[in-house]
């Protein structure tokens, strides 16, 4: 749970004081949403556990 | 041959056309007359290009007419997702930012529709930026439900969905980020296939999730998917994710049937991580029989659970949306939709660490599926848990969204088409989905076409016009 300061302060580290000062509800909604959806995956817990997609170089561009 | 040329499919399209029994331009008359009777009712249209598609329908004829065939869907209309650039045309992504946002050149797949023969019928509703619907508060309507208009048509193409099943055009392009092109077939019995992760360009579509986006067809028919994704697959240089494949004729196997193939059924999907609305329970075990009675081998498949895909599909989307939508919101928050920036918004709040262990995450549920693919040629599951909710029930609406088993396949990439597998007791469609390997697209178009054959709801049109 965030509290209200903490929430504040970390939408507007993001540049969203805009939308904190005119939709308050959609931003407090939107960092529960992160919270909860984040707390869901079972991060994997060996390190070298690498993420998807690989580095590829010279792959794509 | 179907009585009224609007609920011909593009095959059947193309062989009246060579057979002289119709031409390209009597099609797009009919289609016009169909679209002014429903486009009220069903608001599928953002833009209708009418004077554009009579030009190159007068062209596909002339050209027919001396043997001149360009492509396999010469002369056939398509209805395009607008978030996909058509030259001259705004892709507006059904949002208040970029209503003047003229595309300067034709998306990849729009060349190469073209280079096949389609003609661009215009653009069409979808969810705000691909995500943010069904809304009111957008600068165009919804569309809605073509087997009731007092119902949501699934999104985020839901103009592409609507457009099909009512037999305003036989074809569309949608997109599918977490269920995008599958979810509208679902809703709206159709077909909805999400080719695999870089077979489709992306290049000239607004981008919602780097990793997760999709092009994809939405049809009638299971032929007329094979011939789409024939006419837009292949290799883009100026896609980064664009798979070297080569692969073509994707509906090479329609004909063969199912009898030595292998099916991996996932019933834990709807069964238990999220229990299915008993009626698509019903469809789906029957789906499953039918193609066992068809001769297929069944066996179970346990994959991670739908809640974990859920939540790795859900920080991938959201932490990618915002490094794309993070100037907009922060400058001109209100000119998005409420439902956009609710979803688009939790990305500010995602930490690097989150998001890579997401995509570390994904990896494992990538192995786990390429785990389960080396005991079965396809899995049969789920799509939508539920019918479409009423599109002005915004709680139903926000509770049965989430119901689905199509995002599992965002995450890894493999080939995924949903279809229609029943009519609830309300006479709204239920849906079944087929998965296959990395590249076996043409696997999962014949399992989908051996089940259509052995069912027929294709046959099945809305109750509208």
């Amino acid at each position: 749970m965030m509290t209200p300061d903490l929430l504040a302060a970390l939408a507007k580290a993001a540049g969203l004081d805009k939308a904190l000062a005119a939709f308050p509800e959609d931003v407090a909604a939107a960092a529960a949403q992160a919270l909860a959806t984040a707390g869901a995956i079972a991060v994997p817990k060996d390190p070298a556990a690498e993420p998807w997609p690989p580095m590829r170089p010279g792959v794509g561009l | 041959m179907s009585a009224a040329p609007h609920w011909l499919t593009a095959a059947e399209a193309t062989r009246a056309f060579a057979a002289r029994t119709l031409s390209p331009v009597e099609l797009l008359d009919a289609l016009l007359d169909r679209i002014a009777l429903l486009q009220p009712k069903l608001h599928a249209f953002i833009q209708l290009d009418a004077e554009a598609a009579r030009d190159a329908a007068r062209a596909a004829e002339h050209e027919i007419m001396a043997g001149r065939v360009r492509g396999p869907l010469h002369g056939v209309p398509v209805g395009v997702k607008d978030i996909i650039d058509v030259a001259g045309l705004p892709t507006t992504c059904h949002s208040r930012i970029l209503l003047d946002n003229v595309a300067g050149a034709d998306a990849a797949v729009i060349a190469r529709l073209r280079q096949a023969g389609a003609i661009v019928l215009g653009k069409l509703a979808t969810h705000e930026f691909a995500i943010g619907g069904p809304s009111f508060d957008l600068p165009f309507p919804p569309a809605r439900n073509p087997w009731n208009p007092a119902h949501h048509p699934g999104g985020s193409s839901s103009g592409s969905g609507a457009g099909v099943a009512a037999g305003m055009f036989p074809v569309a392009l949608g997109s599918d980020t977490g269920g995008s092109v599958r979810n509208p077939a679902s809703c709206c019995g159709i077909v909805g296939l999400k080719p695999t992760y870089g077979l489709v360009s992306r290049r000239g579509v607004f981008p919602l999730s780097y990793t997760l986006d999709h092009v994809g067809p939405l049809t009638r028919s299971v032929a007329d998917a094979a011939l789409m994704l024939d006419a837009i697959a292949g290799h883009d240089p100026a896609d980064p994710g664009s798979a070297p494949s080569l692969a073509r004729l994707f509906g090479r196997d329609l004909d063969r049937g199912v009898r030595d193939l292998r099916i991996g059924f996932v019933r834990h999907f709807h069964e238990t991580d999220l229990p299915a609305h008993p009626e698509t329970t019903a469809a789906l075990t029957e789906a499953a029989r039918a193609l066992q009675a068809a001769g297929a081998e069944l066996r179970d498949v346990t994959l991670p659970s739908l809640n974990e895909f859920a939540g790795v599909n859900r920080v991938i989307l959201t932490s990618e949306a915002w490094s794309i939508h993070a100037p907009w919101l922060r400058d001109r928050p209100e000119k998005y939709g409420q439902l956009a920036r609710r979803r688009l918004l939790p990305g500010a709040f995602i930490g690097a660490g989150e998001y890579v262990g997401a995509q570390r995450r994904r990896a494992q549920m990538i192995a786990a599926v390429e785990e389960a693919f080396r005991e079965v040629d396809v899995l049969l599951c789920a799509s939508s848990m539920d019918p479409a909710s009423r599109i002005d029930d915004a709680e139903e609406t926000a509770r049965t969204y989430p119901r689905q088993a199509r995002t599992p396949f965002n995450v890894t990439g493999h080939p995924a088409l949903a279809m229609m597998a029943g009519l609830s007791s309300g006479g709204l469609p239920l849906s079944v989905q087929f998965v296959g390997r990395y590249f076996a697209d043409a696997t999962v178009l014949r399992v989908a076409a051996a089940y259509e054959r052995a069912t027929g709801w294709h046959e099945r049109h809305p109750p509208i016009g």
